[in-house]
């Protein structure tokens, strides 16, 4: 598990992608756990930067680290904006995700299902399940593999407010405390809500770093500024 | 007009009295089909799903070979194959032209591009949906191969149905390496031609009749299976 000691720190880590720079040079150093939002308009760079984190995308130049060594991909778990179902009945779907199916992985996969108000519909094709239905069903997906990080891509996006609810109350009743989680919104008050941390970014460079209560309150970028004030989106 | 009345009634009579000659070659047409088209499905559905889901240097290449083999004309395959299983060719030594066995080895040069091609395309759909959520979860290459087999089994029906329309119609490449002899190769294509060519079209009429029906029979379950899985969620038909 993540925990107060551990660092996760950036280095220099950009992308370039057909001569377009989508990520400049960036360098964070941030705690192993808490919730920490990556905060940005629509095309800042946030989805680059996350699956940069994620692994899914290979950086021009610079590297991640945790701790005293390179990230394992086995820690990390990804959900993406659009929710990937199998097409299988929903606890076959959380079973997929795992190298070896054990009987307490079993109860836990239903344990979690349950949390996710999903038990009723453990032999369903997960294909018939509503959009917020699929993305709890990812969250819980991804709970099962116990990462140390868990990478949400705007999760809550286009779905209903009831799973958005849920979703955001099982993240910080049952998931901040025990591993790290980055998530990604342009949601002022969903971060507002959830973050412990903002990390802001604007036209692909993170120019601000700082905790939520500091950014929300005293932004020091004109940007963020603007950003907070609902002028940019 | 009078003797092809006499000749349609006639072939009724044949099917209706299940003719001894009739079912012979309508069971050997059905047994060249099924280990052709069970073969071009073990090997081109897998191959399909792997070429889909996979990048390697030439896999452009690779895959603009496999379309354009989707084309190919079945004369030319019965005389490569032929050339290969004759007496002189490099297989000669086996034995195998004009047999059953060399006319399944035609059609499935035949098939095996269609069915991977197909295949291919039902899936690279499915790796653009799976790919990302199968690398951040590290998948195993063969398990992400099985799960895109899997979750497209519906659509692979109707690829399976095309393999098997395509293989009961071909008459190009079977009658050249099976040389369309009677109670061994002769199957219901060869045998139109060869009834036709000598005016027995009683016999002609009634393996049409058959053909036609199976024809009929295979569009209508793709047509059925198609709309069935249109209702499926998560279809990509």
């Amino acid at each position: 598990m993540a925990s107060q000691d551990t660092q996760i720190n950036i280095n220099d880590l950009s992308f370039n992608i057909e001569g377009k720079t989508l990520l400049h040079n960036t360098n964070l150093s941030l705690n192993g756990d808490g919730i920490t939002v990556l905060l940005g308009a629509n095309g800042a760079g946030k989805t680059i930067f996350l699956k940069l984190l994620t692994g899914l995308l290979t950086p021009s130049s610079g590297s991640t680290t945790f701790q005293s060594g390179n990230l394992s991909i086995k820690t990390r778990a990804f959900v993406s904006q659009e929710p990937v179902i199998l097409r299988r009945t929903v606890l076959k779907n959380m079973l997929f995700v795992l190298e070896k199916i054990t009987s307490e992985k079993s109860t836990l996969a239903k344990e979690l299902l349950s949390l996710m108000g999903l038990d009723k519909k453990e032999n369903q094709n997960a294909l018939t399940l509503s959009a917020g239905e699929k993305q709890r069903l990812c969250l819980a997906r991804a709970i099962i593999t116990d990462p140390e990080i868990l990478l949400l891509d705007e999760p809550t996006a286009n779905i209903e407010p009831n799973s958005t609810t849920l979703i955001e109350k099982y993240l910080i009743q049952k998931v901040r405390s025990s591993r790290k989680i980055f998530f990604v919104t342009h949601d002022i008050n969903q971060a507002r809500r959830l973050a412990d941390e903002i990390v802001f970014i604007h036209n692909g460079r993170v120019i601000e770093h700082s905790s939520a209560e500091n950014f929300f309150e005293n932004p020091k970028t004109r940007e963020a500024r603007k950003y907070i004030s609902g002028k940019i989106n | 007009m009078n003797d092809i009345s006499e000749a349609f009634v006639s072939s009724l009579g044949l099917i209706l009295f299940l003719d001894a000659e009739l079912l012979e070659i309508i069971l050997l047409s059905f047994r060249i089909t099924f280990y052709a088209v069970l073969i071009s499905s073990i090997l081109g559905i897998p191959l399909g799903a792997f070429l889909a889901s996979t990048h390697f240097k030439f896999r452009n290449s690779v895959v603009s070979i496999l379309f354009g083999m989707m084309g190919l004309p079945p004369v030319v395959v019965g005389l490569f194959v032929y050339l290969i299983f004759s007496r002189s060719g490099s297989l000669g030594w086996m034995g195998l032209l004009y047999s059953p066995t060399v006319m399944i080895i035609a059609q499935v040069i035949l098939i095996l591009p269609i069915v991977c091609c197909l295949t291919f395309q039902i899936i690279e759909s499915l790796h653009t949906r799976y790919h990302e959520f199968f690398r951040s979860y590290r998948i195993a290459k063969l398990k992400s191969v099985i799960t895109y087999i899997v979750d497209s089994r519906f659509e692979l029906t109707t690829v399976v149905l095309a393999g098997i329309g395509r293989s009961i119609s071909e008459v190009g490449a079977i009658i050249i390496v099976g040389g369309n002899i009677d109670h061994i190769t002769r199957v219901m294509t060869t045998a139109i031609a060869l009834e036709t060519s000598k005016g027995n079209l009683d016999l002609a009429l009634g393996l049409g009749i058959i053909l036609l029906a199976t024809a009929i029979v295979l569009n209508g379950f793709i047509l059925f299976l198609r709309g069935k899985y249109l209702k499926t969620p998560g279809s990509t038909i």
